[in-house]
């Protein structure tokens, strides 16, 4: 079960996890977060000052400025997979 | 850790709220306010839970023996500020005498544009922000604010200013703090209470009046991480129509290093408690928080 969670993110998840890791200072491994689990409440448990650090970072190192308005935002924080398919489609560098 | 104000039931009915209001707004707030004294009796009487809060904090500042006219005294100066409440949603300021201390620090930043984060608490009435002529400078300016605490009070009220509702910033979104950073970047001004966490929010534990209670962290640490000033603000009821409104620079920033984070979120919440105590001390029936603060030191 273990080595089918390892293999199970994508590439850019894995690096997507890994940036969350270290901006939260998460107390767990970057390649155990399942991609299709929650990352706000439940799951991961993030707050709405770690999406803010989120949006910051993302914004410094992929150019994706996320905005509060954007009507996707339930989508776009519902997992670390859809996370990463919005930051794919809109950055910059 | 249980949420007790959240969970205790909003007290009072749709047509007393209508019925208050239509006294206060015809035959005026002279009238409203007679019919506040049978109402804090009612409370003084029957209101056990909230009470019980009450007592407590007022045991633990004013150190002797609570009376019931103190709970009166209490329960007074939060329906006073409940009704006025009504009086600033309809615009009508002429009513109040305002004593405005140590403003210019915020009005210098507001002159410059610069975004800051207004720290108030339960002690006190906010909405009386609205009467200091800071809202009509054209800033924008947004309140984060629990939605589901007392949401019929909030209907009844939002209907006499629906743009009221446009000014709040429901907290417990994923996207709440990042609202915030946009007013704050535009040069406006987001006002935050710091004293109830908020769910799920990590919590500070710090010493209140010598008993260890819980503060949020998200008002240091959004303060931190957007290096924005902090200014404290307290709107003090002072009896009649009298208001003593108190604005203090807290920090010019907020300096949490992230390497040392809870370390630094400690130093800087017991910071706020302290200054939060001192005017607790300056008018301790401005209390608003009727629930066991403490958690009973859990």
């Amino acid at each position: 079960m273990e080595e089918w969670s390892l293999s199970n993110q994508a590439p850019f998840e894995t690096e997507i996890a890994q940036l969350l890791v270290t901006t939260l200072n998460l107390k767990v491994e970057p390649a155990k977060i399942p991609p299709l689990d929650p990352l706000f409440g439940e799951g991961l448990g993030l707050d709405s000052i770690d999406a803010l650090e989120i949006a910051l970072v993302i914004h410094q190192n992929y150019g994706y400025k996320l905005r509060s308005d954007d009507p996707d935002n339930t989508t776009i924080f519902s997992s670390l997979r859809s996370l990463c398919e919005a930051i794919q489609k809109n950055r910059t560098k | 850790m249980s949420k007790r104000w959240l969970a205790q039931r909003e007290r009072g009915h749709r047509w007393a709220y209508e019925c208050m209001l239509w006294v206060a707004l015809r035959l005026g707030r002279k009238a409203a306010r007679a019919l506040l004294y049978p109402i804090c009796i009612y409370y003084v009487l029957f209101s056990w839970t909230a009470s019980r809060g009450i007592k407590t904090f007022l045991g633990r500042v004013l150190q002797r023996p609570v009376t019931l006219t103190d709970l009166f005294c209490q329960y007074h100066a939060f329906a006073s500020t409940l009704l006025d409440r009504a009086f600033l949603l309809a615009g009508r300021y002429h009513e109040f005498d305002l004593t405005i201390r140590d403003a210019k620090p915020l009005l210098d930043r507001v002159d410059r544009q610069q975004g800051c984060l207004l720290l108030g608490s339960h002690l006190g009435s906010f909405e009386i922000l609205r009467a200091t002529g800071l809202i009509s400078r054209a800033i924008p300016i947004k309140l984060l604010m629990h939605q589901e605490n007392a949401p019929i009070l909030n209907e009844v009220l939002g209907n006499l200013d629906p743009t009221m509702l446009d000014s709040i910033i429901p907290v417990g979104e994923p996207e709440t703090m990042l609202r915030a950073k946009e007013c704050l970047d535009e040069g406006g001004l987001v006002g935050m209470l710091g004293d109830r966490p908020l769910k799920h929010e990590k919590a500070v534990p710090c010493q209140f009046f010598g008993h260890t209670a819980q503060f949020p962290s998200g008002p240091m640490l959004l303060a931190s991480i957007l290096k924005v000033p902090v200014v404290l603000f307290f709107c003090l009821y002072r009896g009649g129509g009298r208001y003593d409104i108190h604005f203090e620079l807290f920090a010019e920033t907020v300096n949490i290093p992230r390497e040392n984070r809870a370390q630094g979120l400690q130093e800087w919440t017991e910071r706020y408690v302290h200054r939060l105590e001192a005017y607790c001390k300056l008018a301790p029936s401005n209390w608003f928080n009727f629930y066991d603060f403490w958690e009973s030191d859990k």
